[in-house]
């Protein structure tokens, strides 16, 4: 075959392709041709090219749209008329800027023009009279044919910002939790511990997470008059009981804890119902409150009552008996009211120091500072340290009364004289012997007078101090020894700093 | 003609997607399997990402099969549908 031979044949397969490639398109056999553009070869599809695009943008979760560099919208998908409330032949042609509530950003406009690779910014998107919604919004360039323009997603962040809040929430709750000073649990409705505070963690010693509430609180009803209150309930209905009804005040105790103190300790349990949206039970929150203080300071009350009482009931009859006696031993009105208003003072001093002192143990010194109060220049006193037990306030106040009245009246007291007031203890028997000395009284004549004040020096030694009163009325003045044992629970040898001292 | 023993070497250009492209590429599966078992190698060439690779076959209409070899250079343009057709164009016995 010669050259145009060839040239002729080529030229012919050149016109049988172009004819084969014109009877394709015409009848519809392709939907793509290649032509010519400035920059090389483009692809231009004919028909159904972008559909699966088309079908993916629109059903996209996130809204999309593209703008020209103009800021002008050019297209949305469905996603982003949903998120805006606007239908998307209302939102095409409009400025992108409009799409944003709130603050918009001064450098909005150039977000039509991103660099390659994108810009993320976060801002709110207006839905008309509704609440802006906070989105994520990510702009990158895209080339629609030969013009530059910008492909822009929008992320709706509520959601997110919703599980953050939960997340916030969660985490506050669980703080509530862990510094809560009772212990708190929460139960899921069949009774088994989703969450515990570290107060409940620490009464059982472990965490109780995952665990049946019976199981790991095994508790015994601590008032009796509600005994069985708990115990009537299996295991299974209890943990269901306290997981879905209200529950509140039962004091209890924890069962099978003898190796620690939570045995000794009572607990008020209180369940209450968690409900959700649809107000039904999910669960509930058990609190199991410490009531110990509480309940020794119900109890120490209500001894204090009794003993108050009992102690109200003594004094009265410390004060009838001081009455009956003074009235036997007075000869006027006038006298009974001196002698038992006196009478009655030196209790009352008694009762202050008693009180001062909380009925505990009292110094030696402290007593007779507040007895000799009235004299307090005139009387010197001298002894070795010595708590008295508060049932011996009374009578050894009630004594030394008697002989300051009896030294005022007729001794050391009535005149310039003065008193010296020491003690000693001595041991097998353990005894104090306290010695009453008066000086540069009047001279005291022979003989002795043994009125009421004597006699209830003796009988209040011998009777309630289970001691004895020896009176000696010396020409110099009036020398009285006392003498009572130290002896269970009256009095206490201590070592307090005072044993000597001028009542001043 | 050919030897049935010859391979045949084939290169289908698609645009993308398109419903054309895609029912070519099934379609040509199909035939091949069908008629030359063992026998055959497609290169499928996606012009949308690469425009250029039009002109080495002066491709103008997509979807475009090119039998490369055995030659002569054969050329079939639609979405082979009609294997019939494309049996003739590639010069193969039906079997």
């Amino acid at each position: 075959m010669d050259k145009p031979d060839i040239d002729r044949l080529a030229l012919l397969h050149t016109a049988s392709d172009a004819e084969e490639t014109v009877r394709a398109i015409y009848q519809g056999a392709v939907d793509a041709v290649v032509v010519q553009g400035r920059n090389g070869p483009q692809i231009v599809t004919l028909s159904g090219a972008d559909e699966p695009y088309r079908v993916l943008v629109e059903r996209m979760t996130d809204g999309a749209l593209t703008v020209s560099t103009e800021g002008l919208i050019l297209y949305v998908n469905r996603r982003l008329s949903e998120m805006t409330g606007e239908e998307a032949g209302a939102l095409i042609g409009k400025q992108f800027a409009s799409l944003f509530a709130g603050a918009v950003p001064e450098d909005i406009n150039s977000w039509t023009q991103p660099a390659e690779g994108g810009v993320r910014y976060e801002a709110n998107l207006a839905r008309g009279a509704a609440e802006s919604l906070p989105v994520s919004v990510w702009a990158g360039p895209v080339a629609l044919g030969d013009r530059p323009a910008a492909l822009v997603t929008i992320s709706d962040l509520s959601v997110q910002r919703r599980a953050d809040e939960i997340a916030v929430a969660e985490r506050f709750a669980r703080s509530i939790l862990e510094q809560a000073t009772d212990a708190i649990l929460v139960l899921d409705p069949s009774g088994r511990i989703t969450h515990a505070s570290w107060a409940a963690e620490q009464l059982v010693q472990t965490s109780p997470i995952g665990r049946q509430f019976s199981d790991a609180f095994p508790l015994v009803t601590a008032d009796p008059t509600q005994a069985g209150a708990l115990e009537r309930y299996s295991a299974p209905m209890l943990d269901s009981l306290l997981a879905t009804r209200p529950f509140h005040g039962l004091e209890v105790r924890l069962r099978g804890r003898e190796s620690d103190d939570s045995n000794a300790r009572t607990f008020l349990l209180s369940a209450g119902p968690l409900l959700d949206q649809a107000k039904q039970v999910v669960g509930s929150i058990v609190t199991l409150t410490d009531i110990s203080a509480r309940k020794r300071a119900e109890e120490q009350q209500t001894m204090l009552v009794a003993e108050l009482n009992h102690r109200v009931k003594n004094i009265l009859a410390i004060v009838q008996s001081i009455a009956t006696q003074t009235v036997r031993n007075t000869g006027s009105l006038d006298g009974f009211k001196e002698t038992f208003g006196g009478r009655l003072r030196a209790l009352s001093v008694a009762h202050d120091v008693l009180t001062k002192t909380r009925w505990g143990g009292v110094e030696v010194t402290q007593l007779l500072k507040e007895i000799m109060s009235p004299y307090r220049e005139r009387v010197s006193i001298e002894g070795p340290p010595l708590v008295m037990s508060s049932q011996s306030i009374v009578p050894l106040s009630m004594v030394l009364h008697e002989l300051m009245t009896n030294a005022a009246k007729y001794g050391a007291l009535s005149s310039s004289g003065h008193i010296l007031l020491t003690w000693q203890k001595s041991e097998a028997p353990a005894t104090v012997q306290m010695v009453w000395q008066e000086e540069g009284g009047p001279r005291v004549a022979g003989g002795t007078r043994r009125g009421f004040g004597t006699k209830l020096i003796e009988r209040v030694m011998s009777y309630d101090l289970e001691g004895s009163a020896g009176l000696d009325f010396q020409p110099s003045g009036l020398v009285c020894t006392l003498s009572f044992p130290i002896a269970g629970p009256r009095f206490s040898l201590q070592d307090p700093p005072a044993s000597t001292a001028a009542l001043g | 003609m050919v030897a049935p023993t010859e391979g045949y070497n084939l290169r289908l250009y698609v645009a993308g997607q398109t419903p054309k492209s895609v029912a070519a590429i099934a379609n040509l599966q199909k035939i091949c399997e069908t008629h030359l078992p063992g026998r055959y190698n497609i290169t499928i060439i996606d012009l949308m990402k690469d425009p250029a690779l039009a002109q080495r076959d002066q491709i103008v209409a997509i979807p475009t099969l090119i039998r490369h070899l055995p030659e002569p250079l054969k050329r079939i343009i639609g979405d082979l549908s009609n294997a019939e057709k494309v049996l003739v164009g590639l010069d193969i016995a039906p079997t």
